[in-house]
């Protein structure tokens, strides 16, 4: 029926006014029918003329406000129809904008390590256009982080047993590395067990490879920590060191730097699985070329392979690997057949702003750039042997080098060798007191003075051109052969005089012996004979 | 329970290097030269700067001729990787090595003695 509120003094005269006229045509009617009739019939025209007039009356009234109680009806009908689009386009609205910008924001904040309660708090909550969610829709989210939570909690649960795993391996192998290294020292002068050994050490070194892999995959840095700078050349040997087919790799104009302790680890790792990549994609009789220049970034490591080329769409998935590693990867990404490298080397990038590319090689195959940043490098001393390897504990000053030249007597005279001519002013200049220690009283402490530290201090020449080495702290034993070198005006007298045996006194032990032999057996001086006294033997049958 | 070990040489921590010795080497069955730990080495040339770095530290230091026991000591490598080196020097003629005489050639030294002390007595 009619709704209260609508106003009624304006809709009742139009009630009215609508009856009016059927009501007044209904009565004029009766009055033009009862004006002819007579008598008794009048009086029943009128009585029916009024109650058709009543009759009509009510029912235009009635009527009348059926039209409009339904005319409003539609409008209230009308209004609500909008009023329901409008709140379902704002539901969709509100959905979208949960999915595209709440949702991410607060999984972005879960994944940085907050519970689903703090992020309901951090973003829900503070936000005022967030803050009176629907119930369901805060129950959703909830829900959704929840359940994100949970799958991340599980995901970070195995990356951390696979990288424990893995650490557990690279320690093993650590262990086993130095182990080897040092029964490769202790082997090291019987040949067959070396180069087992050395085949052994290449497995294990294999084996690390894959488990440090492992682990950067699982989300953790390189464990091997190098205490200190380490040259760019061992830094490359320690990545060729790393893979199979190392002998096919040729390391050629290595830049001369070294690279910071921090990053020498995920270095070699980066460039192990590069070359291993470049070795394993050619064919084997091909050599794979390193370079690494100075760029204006920091130092451009190349690695160039002769194998087949790269077709473009390889080179695409190749480098999508990449660039996903770098976004961070999925173990499901990894697919059936594992191809680890690219993952790993996409990974080690991200993690240490390295840039790789791969590009076509001129030598047909793919030619892989790495480019170390500059921050990784320095030019300061490595205190890493390297190329080294011995750097330190070779005789390093020329005060060494001067000694031996004068106290090695020249005996090939088969050969002009360039050491027979005398000490040269130039090489002892590094020593404090030159001219002394390069004449032929070299006293021995003045010597190990020289030489700081060294701990292979030769003090002690014997006649044979056979160093005796002895620990500083003790007297010099081999002092008995000293006044034979002690005039330095008669150097080359000396020098002659060492030739001719002539001091059968002042000779060592055992040269006796030998110039003994030589006479009996009538044998002609040789000059190789010479080096061999009888200490010389004893050392020969250590072995 | 760890097996007993024997006493060697500590790989000093501060100087561990990534390289590994085979990668030195090279290939881990080539052949040796017969090269003695007494075998007296001497470089024929300057160091060319294409040669491996060890390479170019055993030309440097056999300027004045070297034992092999020496160059080992120096370079702190093992004898067997020296001699895989020097076998490649002198492959290409880099250095010349001065074989030891072989102890069976010389006499027995109790026979000298001998021989000596008959001498001596005459």
């Amino acid at each position: 029926m009619v709704r209260v509120e609508s106003p009624p003094t304006k809709r009742d005269i139009p009630v009215v006014r609508a009856a009016l006229l059927p009501v007044v045509l209904m009565a004029g009617a009766t009055a033009a029918g009862a004006v002819p009739v007579t008598g008794a019939a009048r009086a029943a025209v009128v009585v029916c003329g009024a109650v058709a007039t009543a009759v009509v009356a009510t029912l235009a009234v009635v009527l009348n406000r059926r039209r409009r109680a339904m005319r409003v009806q539609r409008a209230e009908y009308e209004r609500r129809i909008a009023a329901l689009e409008h709140r379902i386009a704002t539901y969709d609205q509100e959905t979208e904008r949960l999915s595209k910008e709440l949702l991410p924001a607060a999984i972005r904040r879960l994944r940085a390590s907050n519970s689903p309660q703090e992020v309901m708090r951090d973003i829900v909550d503070a936000d005022a256009s967030y803050r009176n969610l629907p119930k369901a829709q805060r129950a959703l989210v909830l829900q959704v982080l929840d359940i994100i939570d949970n799958e991340e909690a599980m995901r970070d649960s195995a990356q951390r047993a696979f990288v424990s795993v893995a650490r557990r391996v690279q320690a093993i192998v650590h262990r086993q590395a130095s182990e080897l290294r040092e029964m490769e020292d202790h082997h090291g002068r019987n040949p067959d067990v070396f180069d087992d050994l050395l085949r052994i050490d290449h497995g294990t070194a294999l084996i690390g490879r894959l488990a440090d892999s492992i682990a950067v995959l699982g989300g953790a840095r390189p464990s091997r920590q190098w205490p200190k700078a380490v040259p760019l050349f061992s830094v490359l040997r320690g990545a060729m060191s790393r893979i199979l087919e190392y002998q096919r790799v040729d390391l050629h104009s290595i830049a001369k730097v070294a690279i910071v302790g921090t990053a020498v680890e995920p270095l070699i790792h980066a460039c192990a699985e590069l070359l291993d990549n470049a070795t394993r994609y050619s064919p084997p009789q091909t050599r794979v070329h390193v370079t690494a220049v100075e760029v204006q970034t920091g130092i451009a490591i190349e690695i160039e392979d002769g194998g087949v080329s790269l077709s473009e769409e390889a080179r695409v998935r190749a480098e999508n690997m990449l660039a996903q590693a770098q976004a961070g990867i999925n173990m499901n990404d990894l697919g059936e057949s594992p191809r680890l490298g690219m993952a790993v080397v996409g990974r080690l990038a991200r993690m240490y702003q390295l840039q790789v590319s791969l590009r076509q090689s001129a030598y047909g195959g793919v030619r892989a750039v790495l480019i170390v940043p500059r921050d990784m490098i320095t030019t300061g001393p490595a205190p890493g042997i390297a190329h080294g390897i011995g750097a330190t504990s070779r005789p390093q000053s020329s005060l060494d080098m001067s000694q031996m030249q004068h106290v090695v007597p020249p005996r090939g005279k088969h050969k002009a060798r360039p050491a027979a001519t005398g000490p040269v002013p130039s090489l002892a200049t590094p020593v404090p007191a030159p001219a002394p220690a390069a004449s032929a009283a070299r006293p021995a402490p003045a010597a190990s003075a020289a030489m700081g530290d060294d701990e292979i201090v030769v003090t002690e020449w014997t006649e044979g051109g056979l160093p005796q080495r002895r620990s500083r702290g003790r007297a010099p034993l081999g002092s008995h052969n000293l006044p034979q070198q002690s005039a330095p005006a008669a150097e080359p007298a000396a020098r002659n005089g060492h030739n001719g045996h002539g001091g059968g006194a002042t000779a060592p032990p055992g040269l006796w012996l030998e110039a003994f032999t030589q006479a009996v057996n009538g044998v002609p001086k040789d000059p190789g004979n010479d080096t061999d006294s009888d200490d010389a033997w004893d050392k020969g049958d250590e072995k | 329970m760890s097996p007993p070990r024997r006493e060697r040489r500590k790989a000093d921590p501060a100087v561990s290097d990534p390289e590994r010795l085979y990668v030195i080497t090279g290939a881990p069955d080539g052949e040796r030269a017969a090269l003695d730990l007494v075998t007296m080495v001497v470089a024929q040339a300057e160091p060319s700067p294409t040669v491996q770095p060890e390479q170019a530290a055993i030309l440097r230091l056999c300027k004045a001729p070297l034992s092999v026991a020496e160059i080992s000591a120096y370079l702190s490598l093992p004898f067997s990787v020296v001699t895989s080196l020097l076998t490649e020097l002198l492959a290409t003629e880099l250095i010349e090595s001065r074989a030891p005489i072989v102890r069976a050639a010389l006499p027995d030294r109790s026979l000298l003695e001998a021989v000596m002390h008959g001498l001596q007595k005459l």
